[in-house]
């Protein structure tokens, strides 16, 4: 075992870290010398490490998918500046007919059949471009499936009118929706049709009338143009009784992304305050706004396993724990890589399953391990940030092998993370009911 | 490791009831069966506290 210190800047405390085990410590900064010699914390860590080691390879090699991320459509109503989806494919694209969408799904169910044990379903999420824009065929699909699969759909609201949203809650299905700014100004600035017409309102709408629905949450993209506006945002999200959201760094995976790109510091610091903001707003008002990204970064710390999303984790979930499917039958180890040809595995209508998940395209993408290249090889927090994400590393930085768009932004908010667990304030930033099925698997507390 | 920025300091404000020793060493790690399927432009909210 090798620890490595890390500065998490606390006033207190330093953080050591065995990376290849995502083990971690956090030690009075007076008692490092004597802790590091050895002693108890050394002596119950060495008993546990090879344990740590499995946990963590079975959670970075071993998963079947569970999920696909479905996109039933290519169009969309917007013409968003840093969409991954090409502008070419939003505007003049083609829909899934409904009977190809339930085929389809047909044969994702056959597949997971054998990946999942029974009784357990999998998830469809229904993704894009714009879903709601090929409604009838999605509605379609929802009540022909709606014993086989567990649903969620990720929409920009302009399109979820009274009838759809009855719809969809009516069913239980999971509503994702996107704002990105506290007010049009700021919204516009990234989010508008592609007449150019203002979209926030919409949003703004769908999200009082989702108001009292406990699966829904927002989705802000966190640009050069918003960050500023983080915590106001992080006020409205709560003013609105969102249960969840996300304050997700721009993905740079296309050109149009990088001309938003904020940098690493300023966007840390906007990220860190609106976070900050959602725990002011739970002490005052007694109700969580949990931003689900940040928790995510906590829970890879104190409960590897407990991970909900699947970007940060090294290999990342594309291709292993999900796959995405486009509306053409093509699939493609996430959404982030529809744009992409080269990284078309194969078609759900022609291939195996089998065969796509081996294919040279998913390998490339499931094969991207932080253990083996530089700089994260030697990263004291590699298996907390996964190193996000392999499209942006390939496009933006020029092959698999290379970090992401915002390596110290994720330093920073794992600094940020462990100064929490320190001061003991880490539950109150997490799902209530996170740890339900969860069980301690190490604890030492050394006074 | 850090290839990167100087963490940035006083992010977290003291916790202002702390025991009056602080512990020399905090450790943990928790475990479950692992489910996770979110990305970046998406997270399922499908767990029931109660589950
Ligand atoms: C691509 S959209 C598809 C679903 C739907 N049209 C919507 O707006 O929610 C899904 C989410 O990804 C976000 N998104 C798009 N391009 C992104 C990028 N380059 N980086 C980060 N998020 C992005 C959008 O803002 C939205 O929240």
């Amino acid at each position: 075992m090798t620890l490595q210190p890390l500065d998490i800047g606390h006033a207190d405390y330093v953080a050591i870290t065995d990376p290849a085990t995502a083990f971690w410590a956090l030690v009075r900064k007076d008692r490092l010398a004597e802790t590091l010699a050895g002693g108890p914390l050394l002596d119950a860590y060495r008993e546990r490490a090879a344990d740590f080691a499995r946990e963590l390879h079975g959670l970075r090699f071993e998963l079947k998918p569970s999920a696909v991320y479905v996109n039933p459509t290519e169009r969309c109503n917007l013409d968003c500046t840093y969409c991954y989806i090409p502008r070419d494919m939003r505007r003049d694209g083609e829909h899934m007919a409904a009977d190809r969408l339930l085929a389809a799904l047909e044969r994702l169910k056959a597949y997971f059949a054998t990946t999942l044990p029974a009784g357990r379903k999998p998830r469809v999420i229904f993704h894009g471009a714009e879903p709601l824009t090929n409604r009838e065929a999605l509605f379609a699909a929802i009540d022909a499936c709606r014993d086989d699969y567990t649903f969620g759909v990720q929409t920009n609201a302009t399109l979820l009118d009274d009838a759809a949203l009855a719809f969809l809650t009516g069913r239980g299905v999971s509503i994702g929706l996107s704002l990105d700014g506290p007010t049009a100004d700021v919204t516009d600035a990234t989010r508008l049709s592609f007449g150019g017409k203002s979209v926030h309102d919409k949003v703004l709408s769908a999200m009082d009338r989702l108001r009292g629905y406990d699966a829904w949450s927002v989705i802000a993209t966190c640009t050069a143009k918003n960050l500023d506006q983080l915590v106001p945002l992080v006020e409205l999200f709560h003013a609105r009784e969102a249960p969840t959201c996300m304050l997700n760094a721009v993905r740079c995976t296309l050109p149009g992304a990088r001309t938003v790109k904020p940098a690493d510091a300023a966007l840390a610091h906007a990220f860190i305050a609106a976070v900050e903001r959602s725990h002011a707003l739970f002490r005052a008002s007694g109700r969580k706004l949990v931003v689900a990204n940040f928790a995510n970064i906590l829970l890879a710390i104190l409960a590897p396993t407990a991970r909900r999303l699947m970007c940060d984790i090294s290999p990342c979930g594309g291709g292993r724990a999900f796959f995405a499917l486009a509306p053409d039958g093509g699939l493609f180890p996430c959404s982030e890589f529809i744009g992409l040809p080269q990284f078309e595995g194969g078609n759900l209508f022609r291939d195996s399953m089998e065969d796509v998940l081996a294919s040279p395209a998913f390998a490339k993408v499931t094969g991207r391990d932080v253990d083996k290249f530089a700089p994260c090889s030697t990263c004291a927090i590699r298996h907390f940030c996964g190193s996000p994400c392999p499209a942006e590393a390939h496009e933006m930085n020029g092959g698999m092998e290379k970090i992401g768009a915002f390596c110290g932004f994720y330093e920073e908010q794992v600094r940020y993370a462990l100064r929490l667990i320190a001061d003991g304030k880490a539950g109150d930033f997490l799902w209530d009911g996170w740890d339900a099925g969860v069980e301690t698997s190490f604890s030492v507390n050394l006074p | 490791m850090s290839h990167t920025a100087q963490p940035q300091q006083t992010q977290t404000t003291p916790a202002t009831s702390q025991p009056t020793a602080q512990p020399a060493v905090i450790a943990s790690r928790r475990r479950c069966d692992a489910d996770g399927v979110g990305l970046s432009h998406y997270i399922l909210m499908d767990r029931k506290p109660a589950r």
